[in-house]
Parts: C-alpha cells; structure tokens; sequence
C-alpha cells in the first residue's frame, strides 16, 4: 500500500527558488534532452537497418549520415540531459534518490552502457568514413541505447510509486514489470524512429537536389517517410496501451485536471493523428516538401504536448501516491541571475560558434585551419 | 540515512573513489588542454609553425574523445554514485547550490559545443575562426572548473555557511582560491603529459624534440603553481583538519604518509617535466607514460587527502558521513537512529535484516564494508560484546562534544575522525552484540581448521 511505505524526509535545506521556476526549466531543458534522446535512439535503429540493406549504394551513405548526427547528437543529449535531471532533484529528490538507490547495480550500469554504445558510435562514423561495413557497432550501440532507455523508464515510474519501493528492493525485475514499462518504453522508441525518418527525408530533399542526385534524394526521402509512416501508425496503437496501462486512480486524477491536463493530452493525440495524415500524404517527397516541413513541425507539436502530459503524470502519480510535499522555500535570486546571464552568454557564444563553422569558407587559396 | 540503503562489496566511499578519480584525470585533461591547446595553436598561426599547428591538431582528437566522451558520462557518474551512496548529502548540495551547477552546466555545454566544432572544422574555416573556437572552449573549460571548486571547498571547509546560510559564504569558502590553483596547475600538468604522446607522432626529429621541450616547460610550470596551490590549501585548512594529517604527531598517519607520497610523486613528475624541457631529445614513450601516470598521481593523491581529511564529515559541520545531521543527535538518541533509517532493516533480495546489523547498515555502511575496504570483520575481530559497548558509548559521548564544535566552541572530541554514535541503549547493545558476533564464524572457522 503506498501509504504504508516509508518516504524519507523532506529534506530540510530550503529550495533556492519557487517551484513553479523549477518546474519551468526543468520542461524546457528537457524538451531539448528529448529532442536528442530521439534522434540518438531513432538514428541507431535506422542506420542498424541502412548498414543492413543488400544495396549498400543506398544504405551505407544513410547509416553515414545517422553515425555523423548521432555523435554530435548523443554529446548534445547527454549535455541537456544534466539540467533536468538538476531540476528533478530540487522538487523531487527524495523519491528520485530512493528509485536510484533500490536499482543500484542498473542506475549505475547505465554509465558503462551509454559509454560503450557512445564509442561504438564514433567506431562506426569512423569505419563508415573509411568505407568499411559498420552494421556491427550500429546494431551493438541501438541495443545499447535500448538498454539505456528501459533503465530510464524503470526508475521513473519506480520513483514516482513508493508503494513499489519494498518489491522492487527484494527483486530487481518487480521495477521493470510494472504494467507501463513496456507501453512507455515502445512510446519513446517509436517516437525516436518517426523523428529519425522524418529528419532523413527533410535533410535529403530539403533543398531542389541536381537532376543527378535526384532519385537518390527521392529514394532516401522515401524511406524516410514510410518507416515514419508505418512508426507514427504503431504509435497510436503503443499510445493507447500506455493509456490504459497507467494505474485507473492515476489516470482518473489526469482526467480530473480539466482542461489544464486534458488539452495538451487531446491536443498531443490531435497532432499525431495531423502527423500520420501528413505523412501519408507525401508521394512524391522533393515535389511536396511543405508536407514532409509540416510534418517535422506536427512531431515538435506532439512531442511538446506529449512532455507537458508527462509532467503532469508524473505529479498525479505523485499525488496518487502521497508522496507530494511543499518544500521551503529560501530564493536566491542573484545566483538565478548568475546562472541565466551565463546560460544566455554560453548559448549565444554557441550560435556564433556554430554559425562561423558553418559560413566560414576560405576561398581557393585562402589559408585553412 | 531514511533512503534505502545499498551496501557494495567495495565500499560505497572507494566506488565513489574510482568514479571520481577517473573522472577528475580526464576533466582537468580536458580544462588544461583547452588552455594549453589555445596558446599552442595561437603561436602556430603567428609563427606559421607547421609542427606546432601538426601537434594541435592531433591533440584535438583525444581531447574529444576523451572531454565529451569519457569526461562527460563518468562525471554525471560522480553524480549517479554520490547520490546512492549519500542521497541525503547529494540532496542537500543540490538545495544549496544548484543554481552554481546549472551555472557550471551552461559554461559545460559551451565547452562541448565547441570542442565537437573545432574538431570537426580543422581544414574547413580559416585560423582566425577556428582560434576563436579553441578560445571559446578554454574560456567555458576554465569558467566550469572555477565554478565547481567552490562546491568541492565548501564541502571540506564551508566557511561561515553553517551561521549565516549564504550562498557566497559557503561558495567562496577558505579552500576555493588555492583549491582553484592547485587544480589549473595540475590542469595544465596533465594536458602536458597527455600531449606529450601526440608529440612523440612528429617525424622530424629536431621538431619533435622542440615540441617536446615546449611540453616540458608547460608541465614544469603547471606542478609548479599545484605545488604553490597545494601549499597555500593546507594552510587555508581549520586547524582540526590540519592535525587529522599535518605535524609530528597526524591522527591518521595513513593519509599523512599518503601525503608524503604524493609528494615524491609530485617531485618525480617535475623532474620528468624538467628533463624534458632540458633534454627534450631524451622524451620517448615509457618516459612520457611515467609522467602521466605520475601527473594523475598528484591528483588522485590530492583527491584522496582531500576526501580523507574530511571525515568524519560528508558536508562539515553539518552531516556526517552516515547522513546524520548534528542538529539531530539528540532527537536520535531518544527516539532511536532506526525511527528514522526505516529502510535499514530492508536488504536487497528481501532478507529481513536484525536490528543489531540494521543498526549498522544505518550508521557504518556508508563508510565500513562487511569484508571490503574498511571492513567491519576486520576491525571487529578483537572485539567482544562488552568491549564493542564500550566503545560505541565513548563514541555516542562524542555526540555532545561535535554539536559544541558545530557551534563555535574549541571542543575536541575523541573520536575526530569518526561520526558519532546516535541512538538509543537498546540499540547500541544490539550494534555491539552485532559487532561481536561478526568475530564468532572465523572463530568456529580456526577451531574446525585446528
């Protein structure tokens, strides 16, 4: 019974700030962390599956492309996955340490598991470059990143049902039966191999390719949408097992919230449902291009909607359970400032970063770096 | 102490030890690299200096590997173990200071934003971008480093945070500046060291040789300025701390002499450095891996004093090492330190757990392993019942003396380097009838081999 198991204490040093601002950055960054996680998890899966295609003239040059994007992207994803996880600890620490602490041995070999799938990563982009085979280390890091991804999904919903605490500490496995494991854990991938897709069809037709690479960019476009296709209609039915796999108390506390839970979560299943109209409607990818941009804007849509649900989930799981509290509150407002000067300095130091890699060409002669 | 408890074979102090000592090599490789990288690169863009601009150039790829990768994972590590091994202390510098991590996390995504475009635009931009680049990474290396020290010195020495609940009190604590020198020093040390190798690539054999001697003068000066840091640090210490480990008589003569070893190895590196720079011709790859073996040395050997003379503390003055808080030791001898660590009677696996040993998984294990390092075994073999309730009351006397020290008054207590015992008679029996029992199955195991 959740009200029997024993929480710990709140803990007794104030917050540095209101909840509601913790909350705040706390979606936000991990919006962007999500954002990563599936481009990571999509682009390990579809490029297992390009270095696997009998024409290697098609999918050597996709599975390239994915080990290029996924290095940048698992640096990336791993970097934002820092400031959520901060803000996580601020509002909920005590139940987030306690999940940690009953999967130990799990928690912490996830480090060793996202490291080696990181340098399989960087050992297939490098095989790819020097035009050797790389399913192998591609193959290894998707399953890594499975992995990653299930051991993520275990101690969220461990951390937010203490009532499953004791059963899970006397066996390992009790975490990773709970009923919306799977259902949860199928929604990420899912979501990941759509937005890897769609971004494989945007980046090969983005721009009017030559006439000769024509039917390459249309071939690879096309690929694109129907894996996103064939992932976005498995979704609805993944969507629907997570629905109904939720414990009945928390999905009625989610259907009690009124509109503030129940827009972003009609409006989140709307935009997947614009999303596989869109998708479906794309014949001819170089032609339609506003259908396949719409379609990457629909994703963004539904994800977005989709993260606020999560969050108020996570809440009314919390509440469900008992576990919620209103910590202290002690503000410290110049450090805040502290830290949005720096973060709004580092992050236009990045634009102007990446900008002057992207525009600055030498011209012929021109000395390089 | 009221999470659930997880015991490791190794100890939760040395896991923690070996995550964080993996990580502290490859992050300050990654801070003195940038620096060292971007003055390297800076003269061979003036000079034109092809070799120089060669050696950068394959630096830029360990430090990649090493900084986003490695570096990257292995220090959320350090956060993944600290927060099972001490939830309660994680949870507490996550309230006090989480507004400088975050600040530390922004310069952090700068550092990889950047160091993934240097190397990937070697070639592809002129010098003049590619420098701002490798400035920009220094510049977000260097500022994550300044920003972390002041919660690494707050834990050792948290100033006047304990009266006034200051941010900046505890942030800019007695330990921050020469903690901040000691560690740019070794900083650049260690990219020093690391370089070295990308160095001994160089075909030209007068190139490399003058490579090698620019190395050289970069590691002499960064084990120069540690050197100074580590002196100025010591002296910045309260003077309980100093006598765990300093003067004639150290009351842990395993970290002093753990001290005088990072000091010979310190001296070896820096005469390694030295040779380097006078003989450069004489650098070669077993000389250059005993200098960074000898460089990460003096910053595991540091790491380790400066986690050892912390004891019995986890955040001084404030919370031991078991999670206890001191403005609770008098509430947890009346009601019990098992009202309040429910969990402990709870293992992994299900065993329902005595209160004898509960008590210990509540107050020892974060420190003392059953077999391991600290082993209770060991240290309690000479110990029978009446002996180990002994101790365990001088222990719990203990109490009264480090709330007097917490409070400003020049208490010593008995016991300086362990926390106190809390709890009530019942239970410092049943600890102490634990303790003694430990001794009785190698007792049985003698007398069968007899």
């Amino acid at each position: 019974m959740p009200g029997e198991t024993p929480l710990p204490a709140l803990d007794p040093m104030p917050i540095p700030g209101p909840p509601w601002l913790f909350h705040a950055l706390w979606l936000v960054t991990f919006a962007v962390h999500v954002v990563g996680v599936n481009v990571v998890l999509g682009s390990a899966i579809l490029g297992t599956f390009a270095s696997l295609d009998r024409d290697r003239a098609f999918g050597r040059p996709i599975a390239r492309l994915f080990a290029e994007v996924s290095t940048w992207a698992i640096a990336l994803t791993i970097t934002f996955g820092i400031a959520p996880l901060l803000f996580l600890q601020v509002l909920h620490g005590r139940l987030f340490y306690s999940a940690t602490v009953i999967l130990a041995p799990a928690w912490l070999g996830l480090l060793l598991v996202l490291m080696a799938a990181y340098y399989l990563t960087y050992a297939a982009k490098y095989r790819l470059r020097a035009g050797k085979e790389a399913a192998l280390p591609l193959a290894l890091s998707a399953l890594l990143f499975l992995a990653v991804a299930a051991i993520q999904v275990a101690v969220h919903l461990l951390s937010v049902q203490p009532g499953r605490w004791e059963a899970a500490l006397a066996s390992p496995w009790a975490a990773f039966s709970d009923r919306a494991f799977l259902p949860r854990l199928f929604h990420f991938v899912l979501a990941g191999v759509t937005l890897a897709g769609i971004l494989l069809s945007w980046l090969a037709v983005r721009r009017a390719p030559a006439a000769e690479d024509r039917a390459t960019a249309a071939a690879r476009a096309t690929w694109g949408v129907k894996i996103a296709l064939l992932a976005t209609l498995l979704q609805l039915v993944v969507g629907l097992w997570l629905t109904i796999s939720v414990p009945r108390d928390v999905l009625l506390g989610l259907m009690r919230g009124g509109a503030a839970t129940m827009a972003p979560f009609t409006l989140g299943i709307a935009a997947g449902f614009g999303l596989l109209v869109f998708l479906a409607r794309v014949r001819d990818p170089i032609a339609d291009r506003s259908s396949l941009r719409r379609a990457l804007e629909l994703f963004g849509l539904a994800m977005l909607l989709m993260l606020v649900t999560r969050h108020q989930l996570r809440d009314v799981y919390i509440d469900v359970a008992k576990a919620g509290a209103a910590p202290a509150t002690a503000a410290q407002w110049g450090v805040f400032a502290i830290f949005l000067v720096s973060f709004v300095g580092c992050a236009a130091l990045c634009v102007v970063a990446l900008r002057r890699s992207a525009t600055d060409r030498p011209g012929p002669g021109g000395a390089t770096a | 102490m009221d999470y659930p408890i997880r015991e490791f074979a190794v100890g939760g102090g040395l896991l923690i030890a070996v995550v964080a000592i993996l990580h502290v090599v490859v992050s300050h490789f990654a801070v003195g690299g940038g620096l060292a990288l971007a003055v390297l690169e800076t003269a061979a863009v003036r000079r034109g200096d092809r070799p120089m601009r060669d050696l950068v150039k394959r630096s830029s790829t360990i430090l990649l590997l090493l900084s986003t990768v490695f570096g990257a994972i292995s220090g959320v590590g350090i956060w993944f173990t600290i927060g099972v091994v001490h939830p309660a202390a994680t949870s507490s510098l996550i309230h006090t200071f989480v507004w400088a991590w975050a600040t530390e996390w922004a310069f952090f995504f700068l550092e990889v934003v950047t160091a993934l475009a240097w190397v990937a635009t070697w070639e592809k931009v002129s010098p003049k971008t590619h420098l701002l680049l490798i400035r920009l990474y220094a510049f977000a290396a260097f500022l994550s480093l300044v920003v972390i020290q002041g919660i690494l010195g707050f834990m050792l020495t948290p100033g006047r945070f304990p009266s006034t609940a200051s941010f900046f009190d505890g942030f800019l604590n007695p330990t921050y500046l020469p903690g901040v020198l000691f560690r740019t020093g070794v900083c650049l040390a260690l990219a020093a060291a690391w370089m070295a190798f990308a160095a001994l690539r160089e075909e030209d054999r007068a190139a490399r040789a003058r490579l090698s001697r620019v190395l050289g003068g970069v590691g002499t000066l960064g084990l120069a300025v540690a050197a100074a840091g580590w002196f100025v640090w010591e002296r910045a210490l309260p003077e309980p701390v100093q006598r765990l480990f300093l003067g004639e008589k150290p009351l842990l003569a395993a970290l002093a002499t753990g001290r005088t070893h990072t000091f010979r190895i310190l001296l070896v590196a820096a005469l390694l450095a030295l040779l380097v720079t006078a003989l450069p011709r004489l650098q070669s790859w077993p000389v250059a891996l005993l200098a960074l073996v000898a460089c990460s040395g003096v910053l595991a050997g540091y790491e380790r004093v400066r986690e050892g003379v912390r004891k019995p503390w986890v955040i001084a003055e404030q919370m031991f090492s078991n999670g206890v808080l001191v403005t609770e030791i008098d509430a947890l001898n009346e009601k019990g330190i098992l009202s309040k660590a429910v969990w402990a009677t709870k293992e992994a696996g299900g065993r329902e757990v005595p209160t004898g040993e509960a008590v210990f998984r509540a107050e020892c294990s974060s420190c003392h392993t059953r077999d391991g390092y600290l082993g209770i075994r060991q240290i309690a073999s000479a110990m029978d019942a009446d002996f180990a309730a002994t101790f365990l009351t001088a222990l719990r006397d203990d109490g009264a003396r480090w709330k007097a020290r917490a409070a400003g008054q020049d208490v010593k207590p008995d016991y300086p380097f362990m926390p106190p015992f809390v709890g009530t008679d019942a239970e410092l029996e049943a600890l102490a009838g634990w303790l003694a029992s430990q001794n009785a199955p190698r007792t049985a195991e003698v007398s069968r081999a007899r």
